[in-house]
């Protein structure tokens, strides 16, 4: 599935003292199938640009397209389920006495059959490596496992795009990297992927392509080597070693991924003896 | 950003500017004076009066009608109890068993106008104080209370963080909707008790949210040695001037007025 934002403006509290534009113009596309990182400073308009994705949020003026077709059109209910949107910290919306109960709510909620429902719970719950936790009650669950049960909870709506507002946000680094395991996973099975963070590595790490949001504005999107050696002040420390050394030790080329830059480094210490 | 009932509007203005306690007290006298003003043009002076302090306060006359909203549904449920209920005087309108009476009427109104003005007046005292500055007012206002062992202190703080909170669970009660809606929860169809049923999703975890804000709260406050009201000393000092000590008269004129028309 092929999302487009259109010239997206969303204005906050419009017309009182308080107004705020939160984004001004912002024009994107998610391609199916692919991971698109979102990064950008606070108040940058990350999330309020992720909640225009399911309409969530419509947009003050601007549209947003699903396949070409628009999404003010589409049931609501239809966009959600095709739009996946896990907020940040999506543990704090657990609600049911059990794990499984709790990641049933959506396909319940879209009236399927039992058996159906059940396949979906497990199926979620299995891709995030949490069948085992299916019977426990959430507050019992450490905060990895809560955050994971969270997220399955979304995904068990088997959505075409799915959208994670700061996913791996106060997690240790275990849960962080069983995380963009199942991203890199949903994209092999040809779901789009928007992950918002603030961790420009594991942006790195998983995006085929990258969005700098700045002010409500798209600062840059692209091929994440394009973007962030144009802009090394929002790289990743990797790039930003490669940019700084750039200039004595030509050839590294431009690698963006923690491994290849390592790679790059050390093929050039082998070369130099 | 939203404006809701009990929310501080920080702006710049004379009102915003004087003693908490002159206005907590035009306030009390306010509203225990509106029990007195039993006519429209005693209605009219409060209400002027009022209208007149929210330009003052700088406060945006939508945004101020708009906090009167929920509150005009429960005036107008105490009218209509009022009208249909009330036996006094010449009967107006019969219907059935219903009977409109020309007191009642009145009454209605009168209830319903009173009940505008002091949540008015309440809003107003909460729009343009801020919540430390109200709670070190009425903890001011309640210390004569302390030699009888009343905690004037922490009675001030409990309320200065329960009128602070509202918002942040408004927010967060948002929030946790929009997560849920995210999920296909639909809270506009159905009737009344599919929509209770539909609201679970969205009160357990706001209900273990505030526990839990509760909790670090607590926790955050002790770890920067809060410990009750004893030997704390205050950043900023109350200082009852003259421009207070007017603003008091002038509401007390205004109700002798709205009581003597």
């Amino acid at each position: 599935m092929r999302l487009e934002l259109r010239d997206v403006w969303h204005v906050y509290a419009p017309g009182n003292g308080f107004e705020l534009p939160a984004l001004r113009g912002v024009s994107l596309t998610v391609e199916d199938g692919e991971v698109l990182g979102v990064v950008g400073g606070t108040g940058s308009g990350k999330s309020t640009l992720v909640q225009h994705m399911n309409l969530l949020l419509a947009p003050t003026s601007g549209a947003v397209f699903v396949d070409g077709v628009d999404a003010g059109t589409l049931r609501k209910s239809e966009l959600r389920r095709r739009v996946g949107l896990v907020f940040q910290f999506p543990e704090q919306g657990l609600f049911a006495p059990t794990v499984e109960e709790d990641v049933s709510y959506a396909p319940r909620q879209l009236g399927l059959a039992g058996d159906e429902v059940r396949g979906r719970v497990r199926g979620a719950l299995e891709s995030l490596d949490a069948a085992h936790l299916a019977r426990r009650a959430p507050y019992t669950l450490s905060g990895g496992e809560k955050r994971r049960v969270a997220i399955a909870g979304v995904l068990a709506m088997s959505p075409e795009v799915l959208v994670l507002d700061e996913p791996t946000a106060g997690l240790d680094p275990v849960s962080r990297e069983r995380l963009l395991e199942l991203v890199t996973g949903l994209r092999s099975a040809g779901t789009s992927v928007v992950l918002v963070s603030h961790d420009l590595d594991e942006v790195a790490e998983v995006a085929d392509r990258v969005c700098v949001l700045e002010e409500g504005r798209v600062r840059s999107i692209g091929d994440p080597a394009e973007v962030f050696y144009a802009d090394p002040e929002v790289a990743p420390a990797t790039v930003r070693v490669v940019a700084a050394l750039g200039n004595i030790c030509p050839g590294l080329g431009r690698p963006v991924r923690f491994g290849t830059t390592l790679q790059a480094l050390r093929g050039l210490l082998e070369a130099r003896g | 950003m939203s404006h809701s009932l009990g929310q501080f509007y920080p702006v710049e203005s004379p009102l915003h500017a004087l003693d908490p306690r002159a206005k907590i007290l035009a306030t009390a006298l306010l509203v225990l004076g509106l029990f007195l003003v039993d006519s429209v043009p005693g209605l009219v002076v409060v209400a002027a009066a009022l209208a007149t302090l929210v330009a003052v306060g700088r406060v945006p006359l939508r945004t101020f009608l708009r906090l009167l909203r929920p509150v005009a549904f429960l005036a107008a449920l105490t009218a209509l109890f009022q009208v249909l209920f009330s036996r006094e005087g010449a009967v107006l309108v019969e219907w059935g068993v219903l009977q409109v009476h020309e007191g009642g009427l009145w009454l209605g109104f009168l209830l319903a106008v009173r009940i505008l003005l002091l949540v008015s007046a309440a809003g107003l005292l909460t729009a343009t104080t801020a919540p430390v500055a109200l709670a070190d007012g009425i903890e001011d206002l309640l210390s004569p209370l302390k030699k009888v062992q009343f905690p004037a202190h922490e009675v001030a703080m409990m309320m200065t963080i329960a009128l602070r909170f509202i918002p942040t669970l408004q927010e967060e009660g948002r929030k946790i909707m929009r997560a849920q809606t995210a999920r296909g929860a639909d809270f506009d169809d159905g009737g009344l008790l599919r929509r209770g049923r539909a609201m679970i999703p969205v009160l357990v975890p706001l209900t273990v949210g505030a526990f839990r804000r509760a909790d670090e709260l607590a926790e955050a406050m002790e770890s920067r040695g809060y410990r009750g009201g004893e030997g704390r000393t205050r950043y900023r000092e109350l200082r009852f001037g003259f421009r207070d000590a007017l603003a008091l008269v002038l509401v007390a004129l205004v109700l002798v007025a709205g009581v003597l028309v």
